[in-house]
């Protein structure tokens, strides 16, 4: 029992890890907390659902092709809205509170784009692969194996790309400093509109795997948006270890809490242990002091 | 002039529901409590400096205290209101103490958090809230005072004064002491504190004072929906008042109202289906706040700027938001 429910709790960890990483990407390189995140995860389910339907591609080839979708969508809409808006302020409260009014005003128009388009009926994703394991009592579909596969390759792609890339390294120094970068010659705009791309991508993977273990409607980003929250203040605003394991974490406190204290409840433990971090800690686990 | 302007709206207001009909009266009254809701927002947003994603929180709370100490208690209304303010004032100051020490994102974050843990808590407790189907048949006040509210043009009137109480208390309010402390610790934090400002306890009063105007509009949503269900109250009511504060002109008591009234009346008079009022919203926000960010008073302002200089060259809008009032 306890093993099983620990192996679940890996699952949805994995996920919410993944959600949480663009997310996370996001605050660290540009300050901006992007509430239209979780409708980004919601249309790459879309994209990838629309894909596979109309050119009868497998899941596998029609994820990619989404995520390069859903990427440029991030990108634009970042060039769009919010671009004028980190030129004017980068470090003005003032500046702060007019991102996230801007990213409230994505989310409602990108939820309403999605039910306009697709209704809100619920889908069903199949991603094609079928079979169990067991491993002593634990039981294990092949389908949530590969969510945690895709979820480790995605993980050591990002520190490939963070920490072995040039482009890596300038992000990394605009998160450190962004003045700092720009006196240094770095096109803090390039890079940044870079970084929008890369979140795109990795909110339609997790929308795309939630959407198989679940089911694909307009309503679907709510629900991550919030774990991707309490996640980024579990494991630290910015920062990708604390993403990951923040996601784990939260992953098996939420299954764990949920099968032997109060299902009902399951979700008010996570707010109240993120209540209890940002108390205790708030810059989060692995977050830098401000 | 001003006090004519005043005296004169105050006239049409008082006798609008005897020329309208019930469903103007009602839509009126909506736009009434929407206007206390983002008034209660934009106090928060202009005078305090922070986003509060927790606002209808404030407003659950207090709706649904009420609602259950009359409906399961039997209590008066008139004795249920004072208790459930008093409840929600007390959260607000305890989240307040918790909270308002976090910076910039955080704070945004962890009301956000309190709004899903109060609304899974309504959502999830059966046996006083009724759960996910919500309080059905919420009564209009008792009468007091010999005045009764159980038809709609009384109800309106009610909703009136409130609105008015509202707007005169807080206009007092940000001409007082602590009205111009706030806005010292909203323009910079670490100087009002060097001058001997009590940042905290501002903070912490000016986030009271919302949530206590909140729950006003709370009270009297209950008799006016006679409904009250968990999935009134989530985010999206928040984003709506900020939306109303933000569209009006954040950092003034006439703003929110102007954005309650603008974003009742609007979709209204072009028969917009509601299927598209969220995206009107959301498209809303984003235009205003990067084209207008003082809102509708900000391009009044440019308009009586242009019509000054006899349409000389156009004035570029700033973005300041010091005004009041």
């Amino acid at each position: 029992m306890l093993a099983q429910q620990l192996a679940n709790g890996l699952v949805l960890g994995s996920i919410y890890a993944l959600s949480a990483l663009g997310f996370t990407l996001i605050f660290g390189a540009a300050r901006v907390v992007n509430f239209a995140y979780g409708e980004l995860l919601m249309l790459g389910a879309f994209f990838t659902l629309t894909v596979m339907t109309y050119s009868g591609l497998p899941f596998f080839v029609a994820l990619p092709v989404a995520m390069v979708g859903v990427a440029l969508l991030s990108v634009v809409l970042f060039l769009l809205t919010l671009r004028p808006l980190l030129r004017g302020a980068y470090t003005s409260l003032h500046g702060e509170l007019q991102v996230i009014l801007v990213t409230l005003g994505l989310l409602y128009i990108l939820r309403e784009a999605a039910i306009i388009i697709w209704g809100t009926a619920p889908r069903q994703m199949d991603m094609g692969v079928t079979g169990i394991q067991m491993v002593g009592d634990v039981v294990m579909t092949n389908q949530r194996l590969v969510v945690i596969a895709i979820m480790a390759m995605l993980v050591v792609g990002l520190y490939w790309l963070l920490y072995r890339t040039r482009i890596g390294k300038a992000l990394r120094a605009i998160a450190q400093n962004r003045e700092g970068a720009l006196a240094i010659g770095l096109n803090t705009d390039r890079v940044i509109a870079f970084v929008f791309a890369v979140s795109g991508a990795m909110a339609c993977a997790a929308g795309s795997l939630l959407g198989t273990l679940y089911a694909v409607e307009p309503n679907m980003g709510g629900a991550p948006l919030l774990k991707a929250f309490v996640i980024v203040i579990f494991g630290g605003l910015g920062s990708v270890p604390g993403a990951i394991v923040g996601g784990l974490a939260i992953g098996l406190i939420e299954n764990l809490a949920g099968a032997y204290i109060s299902f009902a409840f399951k979700d008010v433990f996570t707010f109240i242990l993120l209540i209890a971090v940002l108390l205790l800690r708030p810059a989060g686990l692995f977050g830098r002091a401000q | 002039m001003r006090e004519l302007a005043i005296a004169v709206l105050a006239a049409v207001m008082i006798a609008a529901p005897f020329m309208l009909g019930d469903y103007q009266t009602y839509l009126l009254t909506l736009t009434l409590i929407w206007a206390i809701l983002a008034l209660s927002m934009g106090l928060v947003l202009g005078f305090v400096g922070q986003i509060n994603l927790g606002q209808a929180a404030f407003v659950a709370i207090c709706a649904y205290t009420c609602a259950i100490l009359r409906q399961r208690y039997g209590v008066d209304f008139w004795l249920a209101a004072p208790v459930a303010l008093a409840a929600v004032v007390s959260i607000a100051a305890l989240v307040g103490l918790l909270t308002l020490r976090l910076k910039g994102p955080f704070f945004i974050l962890v009301m956000l958090a309190f709004a899903e843990i109060t609304r899974l808590v309504i959502a999830n407790w059966q046996d006083v809230t009724n759960g996910p189907l919500g309080l059905k048949g919420i009564m209009p006040p008792e009468p007091i005072l010999g005045l009764s509210f159980d038809t709609k043009r009384s109800f309106y009137f009610l909703a009136l004064v409130v609105l008015a109480v509202c707007l005169l208390a807080l206009w007092r309010l940000i001409r007082s002491r602590t009205g111009r402390m706030l806005v010292a610790v909203r323009e910079d934090e670490l100087l009002s504190e060097f001058i001997g400002i009590p940042v905290m306890r501002n903070k912490v009063i000016g986030l009271c004072i919302g949530a206590f105007v909140a729950g006003l509009g709370g009270l009297l949503l209950g008799p006016f929906l006679t409904i009250l269900a968990p999935s009134q109250f989530t985010l999206f009511a928040s984003v709506d008042m900020i939306v109303m504060a933000v569209v009006g002109g954040v950092g003034t008591l006439v703003g929110p109202v102007l954005g309650a009234i603008f974003l009742v009346y609007v979709p209204e008079f072009l028969s917009f289906t509601s299927h598209y009022r969220p995206a009107m919203m959301g498209a809303l926000l984003i235009i205003v706040t990067l084209v207008a960010p003082r809102g509708l008073l900000g391009l009044a302002d440019v308009a009586r700027g242009l019509l000054a200089r006899g349409f000389g060259k156009p004035r570029r809008e700033s973005g300041e938001r010091g005004r009041a009032g």
